[in-house]
């Protein structure tokens, strides 16, 4: 998590793997635990590569998050707003009304609410979360 | 999650799609949401809450009904 927050970017399991000196196999073993117990979730179709690594998203989003001068990709509402919430309670979260397109901003200052409105709206109810995370 | 400019866009987004509207929160509740979730998430001592602690919080927010059961 400390590379996700630091640069932005997610790091595969190679990556991992050089910089803990651990071998490849035991990262990706670990990758699918991570996946098969819902902290992360991998990329469809790779045991290698991550798609969230939760909040954080590997790939661009709707949810663009500010803290300071670095940014980052959220996965949705609840997650963008939980980058800012665990990156310290002060951000802006940009994002776009799916039904019109118009652009979004979500201020929170010393995790307070500051500006921003509209409703949070999940279509998939709770216990199907994570028949398609992706989706949801 | 998404977020929409009011429950008319909210509507018009859902409605062709066949989804109820049980999944609505004030953009106030999901803040409060996500900071309970996450705000501890870079502590290497967090872990993932249970079924039992999620839906408490659910509860807690005024998320209630069978929607937001996770089981």
């Amino acid at each position: 998590m400390q590379t996700v927050t630091e640069t932005g970017r997610v790091p595969d399991a190679g990556e991992v793997a050089q910089a803990l000196d651990l071998p490849h196999e035991v990262v990706v073993g670990a990758y699918r635990r991570l996946h098969d117990g819902h902290v992360f979730v991998l990329e469809p179709g790779s045991s290698e590569r991550l798609r969230m690594a939760n909040p954080f998203s590997a790939v661009p989003t709707a949810f663009r998050i500010q803290v300071g001068e670095r940014s980052w990709w959220g996965n949705c509402v609840w997650d963008g707003l939980g980058m800012i919430a665990a990156l310290g309670g002060n951000g802006v979260m940009a994002t776009t009304c799916p039904d019109c397109a118009q652009p979004e901003a979500v201020v929170i200052a010393e995790s307070r609410l500051r500006h921003g409105s509209g409703v949070a709206y999940i279509g998939v109810p709770a216990a199907s979360w994570w028949e398609n995370i992706i989706y949801t | 999650m998404l977020l929409f400019r009011s429950e008319e866009h909210r509507d018009r987004w859902r409605e062709p799609r066949g989804l109820g509207a049980d999944g609505t929160m004030p953009l106030a509740t999901m803040w409060e949401l996500a900071h309970a979730w996450y705000h501890d998430r870079l502590d290497p001592a967090w872990r993932r809450k249970t079924a039992d602690e999620a839906e408490a919080l659910f509860t807690q927010l005024g998320l209630t009904g069978q929607f937001w059961r996770l089981r």
